[in-house]
């Protein structure tokens, strides 16, 4: 029962990154159509940001903050300098954003190296209720990801300005033609989302280490958690993330962890297939019409 | 003569219910016009014969084969043709390209319906854009388009052509010039069934009108009788142009 | 010019494609002759058999414009055919080769079947996720595909007294298929198969109101870039002597992709240039990989932004313009402008 409920955090950590990853994807791709394969390069970022900012002497939280911020910024000027070209041809889009991918990784490898890198615990230990120790850490990474979905929610997915923003991202000729001013709104998703995705590399360095190609690695996890639960679909993502989070954390401690990837792809490719529109449903769907 | 028998068609998106029972039937000898509002169901009525949509529920009969919910191919390659309300071509290929496709699969078929054409060239010069053949389509003027994607469907020898809009967006002058290449087309033997906003593009072509509103047959039956009816004249021609 | 398709004028390719495939063959033929040392020779052997994938990538991607990131697998399915009939049923290269051909396009055919129901973008994910599948399975697979460390193979042997292990002699095998590869690409593109093709990547609805059978033709086509795919995996595991799954990734299959890209998948020698450009001249020349991928993913974003159709159709066109202004006249050659690929 102990373990249980210790493995439970600890999947719930898991969960929480890609949980990030795939609110970003999520938005992104359901929202504005935008494809960005390198999405996860955001993550990668985020984590190397804190760790090389660590290095140099910052404490953590000021460290997750800077990293934060530069990954919104270069995702700004990625949106702005890119792929706002490719809006209406997304495909376009995508081949450019593998070729980014590749890019990003190797300028890393290149300004460092490709070894893992990892930071102290900056916090360690355990909080001891009862029996059950939570390894503080990983309860904060929760906590920290249960403010940012409450946030995304509540703006995105429930205000008034959330719903505009939606509305118009669903008819863009009608709302530009309204003056809404939809570049702006699709900037400030795709710098949104790719912060988000730095926050959760920021928060992924504090449990494990990292290396360059970390990006590759939890991409499929948040495209395959977005398009699970039906693109656009925030509290989808949350569902679905918590599901696959549990799925991994617990395979990893009780059952086959090699195959713990596959059970997510595998179900990706199901959905996919005979679910297009993900288990939630969502705003954007993948089916050929 | 080919024959296509439409009942009791009902199309419905969701909740929306596009057709509501409709019962048409269309010979190959006849030009056939159907009119209607916007909303009315005209495209979605080709659609679902056509294949594009599956039908829910209602019979569809071409020639006695019962064609409903077949996919758009079969029915493509069962001498059943159509062109889109949007101009539609293969855009990075050459107008002789785009009619050569055409004829390669219209000439798959084993019956003797439709006209044949024995060379790109020949399809060409039917529609009178033999001087294109090289263009790259995505570069051409829209009135040739327009008969561009005629001359596809024509290519894929269809016995029936069902023709959405094709004068949309065209001017007087190239709408006439439509108007004869289909009557041209009608005269080898092609029936044509038509939907169009321009009443006298329609008045002038077609022998036989249907009227739809909101997914049901309102009117039925030669030109002048259904341009004179009282419940057709308020619901789509009263007060306007 | 060294366009897929030509000008409708004539049936053959025109006097300057003619004279530019003479070039390059003869280019590959002559190259173990101007002595380029073992490095860049092996190098030249994997580039040569990259290309017949990327060959066979062109006719579902050139053609009919779907995008697959799966290919590595499809190749990993030929490689493991092969050694794994090594290994159990004492099969050679080239009695596992029609096997491993045929392996390949069955999974390719299978891995393609989402594309009838998902559109572009989502597929290609699809398939990147398929081939990771693939790699998962591949080192879990125990002792039948060797697990982790992979598989042996022993060495291609001799046919007619030639021995084909020497690499010089390697290299000629490899580059024969290549060409025969090339051939088949290019013989496939110009036929009414390829007009059908491309005219399903032009306007799917528009095709099948004309009675093409847009799904089955998908389908099709990947299955016979799965053939390609399995040669090359035979021929490979045959060169390597060892293979493993991490040769066989999503990742391996992004640069395919790229390099295909990058070279044009819808010219007759786009395939090969993209290979050369990725696999072949940064090794030969000695360039830092690190820099070289850099490199490679911004000329991707170079090409898809502002070259669509790859590196030699800019080539081809940057010809066409000079030859216009030497020859001084307006009109070229009529043949239809290869325009934009995938974009």
């Amino acid at each position: 029962m102990v373990t249980f409920v210790q493995e439970l955090v600890n999947s719930l950590s898991i969960a929480s990154v890609i949980i990030l990853m795939g609110i970003g994807v999520t938005l992104i791709f359901g929202l504005t159509g935008i494809i960005n394969f390198a999405h996860g390069e955001f993550l990668m970022l985020g984590a190397i940001g804190v760790w090389a900012l660590v290095g140099y002497g910052f404490g953590y939280i000021p460290a997750v903050t800077i990293s934060v911020v530069i990954v919104g910024l270069i995702g700004f000027l990625l949106e702005r300098g890119l792929f706002q070209f490719t809006l209406t041809r997304p495909n376009n889009g995508f081949m450019a954003s593998l070729g980014l991918s590749i890019v990003l990784q190797h300028v890393v490898i290149r300004i460092w190296n490709s070894f893992s890198k990892s930071i102290p615990e900056p916090l360690p230990g355990v909080w001891e209720v009862g029996e059950i120790r939570f390894i503080k850490m990983r309860v904060v990474v929760v906590l920290v990801t249960a403010l940012v979905v409450a946030v995304t929610f509540f703006t995105i997915s429930r205000s008034r300005y959330g719903l505009a923003l939606r509305a118009s991202l669903a008819d863009r000729q009608t709302a530009a033609l309204m003056g809404i001013p939809i570049r702006r709104y699709i900037t400030v998703i795709f710098t949104y989302g790719s912060a988000i995705a730095g926050l959760g590399g920021a928060l992924t360095i504090a449990l494990f280490p990292v290396t360059p190609f970390v990006g590759s690695e939890m991409i499929m996890l948040g495209f395959a958690v977005a398009l699970i639960a039906g693109l656009g679909n925030v509290a989808g993502v949350v569902g679905a993330g918590l599901i696959l989070g549990l799925v991994n954390g617990f395979s990893g401690a009780y059952g086959t962890p090699e195959w713990t990837n596959a059970y997510t792809f595998g179900l990706m490719i199901m959905i996919l297939i005979f679910r297009p529109q993900g288990l939630f449903g969502g705003t954007m769907g993948p089916a050929i019409e | 003569m080919a024959t296509l028998e439409i009942k009791g068609l009902r199309k419905t998106f969701g909740g929306v219910v596009a057709l509501a029972g409709v019962d048409v039937t269309i010979q190959s000898d006849e030009i056939l016009g159907v009119i209607g509002p916007n909303g009315s169901g005209k495209t979605t009525l080709f659609n679902t014969v056509c294949g594009v949509y599956r039908p829910t529920s209602g019979t569809i009969r071409w020639n006695g084969v019962d064609i409903a919910g077949k996919p758009a191919y079969l029915i493509g390659r069962l001498g059943l043709g159509r062109t889109f309300q949007q101009a539609m071509s293969f855009p990075a290929l050459t107008v002789r390209e785009n009619v050569q496709i055409a004829i390669e699969h219209g000439s798959r078929r084993e019956d003797d319906a439709g006209p044949r054409w024995s060379s790109p060239e020949e399809l060409l010069e039917f529609v009178g854009l033999e001087a294109f053949a090289g263009e790259v389509t995505s570069v051409m003027p829209f009135g040739n388009l327009r008969r561009l994607g005629v001359a596809v469907a024509l290519g894929g020898r269809p016995a029936q052509l069902l023709l959405d809009e094709p004068a949309a967006g065209l001017n007087e002058g190239e709408s006439v010039q439509l108007v004869h290449l289909l009557r041209r087309a009608h005269e080898l033997g092609v029936g044509i069934c038509i939907i169009d906003h321009h009443v006298g593009l329609m008045a002038e072509l077609c022998a036989r009108l249907v009227v739809l509103h909101f997914g049901n047959k309102i009117a039925d039956g030669p030109v002048d009788e259904v341009l004179n009816d009282p419940k057709v004249i308020e619901v789509y021609l009263g007060g306007e142009e | 010019m060294a366009a897929v398709r030509r000008s409708k004028k004539s049936m053959w390719p025109s006097a300057a494609a003619l004279i530019l495939t003479t070039v390059v063959f003869a280019g590959v033929l002559a190259f173990p002759w101007l002595t380029p040392g073992y490095r860049a020779l092996s190098f030249a052997v994997t580039t040569g058999i990259t290309a017949i994938v990327l060959y066979g990538m062109a006719i579902p991607f050139g053609q009919a414009g779907v995008m697959s990131l799966g290919y590595a697998g499809l190749m990993g399915f030929g490689a493991y055919t092969a050694a794994i009939l090594s290994r159990d049923f004492g099969l050679n290269m080239w009695e596992a080769m029609p096997i491993s051909a045929l392996v390949a396009a069955l999974a390719a055919g299978l891995f393609g079947l989402p594309s009838l129901r998902i559109s572009g973008h989502h597929f290609a994910i699809t398939t990147y996720v398929m081939c990771e599948l693939l790699r998962i399975a591949l080192t879990n697979g125990g002792k039948f595909t060797g697990a982790a460390s992979g598989l042996d193979l022993p060495p291609i042997g001799t046919v007619l007294g030639v021995k084909l292990d020497k690499l010089s002699n390697t290299y000629m095998l490899v580059a024969a298929f290549m060409f025969i590869s090339m051939l088949a690409a290019y013989c496939i593109a110009n036929s009414g198969y390829g007009r059908t093709l491309r005219s399903i990547r032009e306007n799917e609805q528009l095709a099948r109101s004309l009675g093409v059978n847009t799904n089955l033709h998908k389908v099709g086509a990947f299955m016979l870039s799965g053939l390609f795919a399995g040669v090359g995996g035979d021929l490979q595991a045959y060169n390597f002597r060892h293979i493993s799954p991490d040769l066989y990734g999503g990742a391996t299959s992004l640069y395919f992709a790229l390099m295909v890209m990058l070279g044009g998948p819808r010219t007759i020698f786009g395939p090969l240039a993209g290979a050369i450009i990725v696999t072949f001249l940064p090794e030969v020349m000695r360039i830092d990989p690190v820099d070289s991928r850099i490199a490679y993913g911004l000329a991707l974003i170079a090409v898809v932004m502002l070259l669509p159709g790859g590196v030699i159709t800019a080539v081809g066109r940057g010809y066409q313009r000079v030859a216009r202004t030497l020859r001084g006249r307006d009109a070229i050659d009529g043949s239809p402008d290869p325009g934009a690929s995938w974009t």
